[in-house]
């Protein structure tokens, strides 16, 4: 037992040193709409852009009807302008079950997968069936666990676990990921668990009622539940939700020791989609299974290239394909793998089909609001003046840089073991950090002075479009 | 042909591949709807050792060999025990139920089960459907199921059923009702007339 509580420590340990990070969009936690749509100005952390949020809400009431699929959106607007933020808000603001499937417009081009296919893919993951699967479950009352280190003291360690309901009991040896997720749960003798045996999940459901009187003193949030009866093995349906593409890879793996030979990350043939998508429908028409369109975002949807346009346009047009929101921050430009130039550096015939939703820079009192979030976010004190000063760097240079300086001149204000951000601070952060324009002006000036620069700028822009 | 059960019929239209190894006759049904099942008979009594389904997930993958009929083929387990597993695995102590029948009746044995007769209590289930094995001391317990009564809508009866113990293992007899011994006789001269392949290597002509 005394291994099994130094065990328990040394979890309890690492637990508390994991690091809670904080990304670029983790303030957002919604679209900020009322219930008629209508925007608030500030809310779920969203600020400003009133008529891309109301824009987005309307498309995000019609998804949750379910009735539209095979539309398309597009957010443009200048760099820092919050497109990703509105996605992401769209994201949270989504029911749990339906998909949303995240990538970036350059994400597509692998060695492994044609652009297709991995087109595709996305598309599919985007699709969700909820169905009914049987699974079977262990549930009983914990009667002894034990967890010990081998002899030797190197190894694997070693479990046991005795669960019994009020007609049996049984022994099960324990592997390595059920001790991790027993000592993880902090499952103890009178619990009453269930696991599921595919997945090998442990839940806790209370403690049992013949344990009630082992302490006097319990917390308000135990629960006692009955002690199971009958056998300690048991089916039960469960309703779940899995992607379209989950089942095409079930259905694709070649079946028998030829598996053994076949890679998993191969395309998946048309045939076996074409099978799935004729069984699905059958599941729906005789309500075995509910399809759940959800969202597709492809960030930096100018990388694309002509042929995923084009192939983009077929997909649109199948019965089962999801909404699709892209973003671009590019005006007019060349399409790429043309010399055509075209909005957005999207094809005029896909353009078409889009609903496009603008987004405008931030005016400086949105820009301050921001950065207040921002500051909460990062668990950043800040001075009013400082602020005020953060937001004319932010109006000046840009929005994304003056985000940056908040944790930089947070750990400068902490050096000096000041509690509150200063102006001191974000004046030193900003002569130690440049900003973009400052850098172009720099370089403009002592460019001489770095490597090659016997190269010509002209050469350098001709090389970076690649078709 | 209609005076035939429907698991006469099933197996009947299912494609079948049959093949003679170790003394067994070996048969491989693949239902319409894609389950697989497979049967090995005795070649000298004609019982049947092992039945076993492999059926697809609502998903449509698949899922490991369920055994109706015969013992578990347990390598898995043993691995599992013996270097150690990820999840959990029963441990080599806990009793073990497989069913094994004779020509004349259901048969179930549970080894690892130490305690005395008197301990156990073996009855049909109020619903008729299935037999029901307790213990006095609250340490196992076990619901069985006979699909073959199933399959032709039978109820079981507690006169029918005896049970015995020697050797830390229980055996449970049902005796088979008439219809099924009958169709089950049908069923392999059925079978014996099948194409069966032989076991070893077969001639490889090159055209």
């Amino acid at each position: 037992m005394a291994a099994a509580n130094t065990l328990n420590k040394v979890q309890e340990v690492r637990e508390v040193t994991r690091l809670e990070r904080i990304g670029a969009h983790s303030h957002v936690r919604g679209l900020g709409l009322n219930d008629d749509l209508e925007p608030r100005q500030v809310s779920q952390g969203m600020v400003g852009q009133l008529a891309a949020r109301r824009a987005a809400g309307v498309i995000l009431e019609m998804i949750k009807e379910g009735k539209i699929a095979g539309r398309a959106l597009l957010i443009a607007g200048q760099p820092g302008t919050g497109k990703t933020a509105i996605a992401m808000g769209m994201a949270q603001a989504m029911s749990k079950d339906a998909p949303f499937q995240a990538m970036a417009g350059s994400e597509i081009f692998s060695l492994e997968m044609s652009k297709t296919e991995a087109l595709t893919q996305a598309f599919r993951k985007s699709i969700g069936v909820r169905i009914k699967e049987e699974t079977e479950l262990i549930e009983g009352e914990v009667v002894e666990v034990s967890v010990e280190r081998p002899a030797t003291g190197t190894g694997a360690k070693v479990g046991k676990l005795t669960l019994k309901t009020t007609d049996m009991e049984t022994v099960f040896d324990l592997g390595q990921k059920m001790i991790e997720q027993i000592t993880k749960e902090k499952i103890q003798a009178g619990d009453i668990i269930t696991i599921d045996k595919s997945s090998g999940k442990v839940s806790k459901l209370g403690r049992s009622f013949t344990r009630a009187r082992d302490y006097d003193a319990t917390d308000s949030q135990t629960r006692f539940v009955q002690c199971p009866e009958g056998e300690l093995q048991k089916r039960k349906e469960v309703v779940h939700t899995v992607t379209i593409h989950e089942i095409d890879v079930i259905n694709s793996r070649t079946q028998g020791f030829l598996a053994l030979f076949s890679g998993d990350t191969g395309e998946i043939k048309s045939e076996v989609r074409e099978q799935i998508n004729s069984k699905v429908a059958e599941w729906r028409e005789e309500g075995k299974a509910e399809i759940i369109p959800g969202v597709l975002f492809i960030d930096e949807v100018h990388m694309l290239d002509i042929e995923c346009f084009s192939f983009l346009n077929r997909l649109l047009e199948s019965d089962m394909a999801p909404v699709l929101i892209m973003a671009t921050n590019r005006g007019i430009t060349r399409i790429r793998g043309t010399n055509y130039k075209s909005p957005h550096g999207i094809p005029i015939d896909l353009l078409d089909r889009l609903l496009i939703i603008a987004t405008s820079p931030y005016s400086e009192k949105e820009t301050k609001q921001i950065l207040e979030i921002r500051c909460e976010e990062e668990d950043v004190e800040m001075e009013e003046q400082a602020l005020t000063v953060l937001t004319r760097i932010g109006l000046e240079t840009s929005l994304r840089y003056a985000i940056q300086l908040i944790t930089a001149a947070s750990l400068v204000c902490r050096k000096r073991k000041g509690t509150e951000v200063s102006v001191e601070d974000i004046k030193k952060v900003y002569s130690l950090f440049i900003d973009e324009s400052r850098s172009t002006t720099f370089l403009k000036e002592y460019q001489e002075e770095f490597m090659f620069n016997e190269l010509t700028g002209a050469g350098d822009a001709t090389t970076m479009e690649v078709s | 042909m209609s005076d035939h059960s429907a698991w006469v019929e099933l197996l009947k239209s299912a494609r079948k591949t049959s093949l003679l190894q170790d003394e067994k006759r070996k048969i491989h049904f693949t239902m319409p709807d894609g389950t697989e099942l497979c049967e090995e008979y005795d070649v000298k009594t004609n019982e049947l050792l092992i039945r076993k389904w492999r059926k697809k997930t609502a998903l449509g993958g698949q899922k490991p060999w369920e055994f109706e009929i015969g013992e578990p083929d347990i390598t898995d387990q043993v691995a599992a025990l013996t270097h150690g597993t990820k999840d959990l695995v029963e441990s080599f102590t806990s009793p073990k139920c497989f069913r094994c029948d004779n020509s004349l009746s259901f048969q179930w044995r549970i080894r690892n089960l130490p305690y005395p007769l008197s301990n156990f209590q073996v009855s049909v289930d109020a619903d008729g459907k299935s037999i029901v094995v307790r213990t006095k001391n609250k340490k196992y317990y076990k619901v069985i199921n006979i699909p073959d009564m199933d399959r032709y809508n039978l109820q079981l009866s507690q006169s029918d059923l005896t049970f015995a113990h020697a050797n830390n293992t229980l055996i449970i007899q049902y005796k088979k009702p008439e219809t099924i011994k009958k169709d089950q006789t049908l069923l392999v001269q059925e079978f014996k007339r099948m194409k069966t392949g032989k076991d070893g290597d077969t001639e490889c002509k090159t055209s």
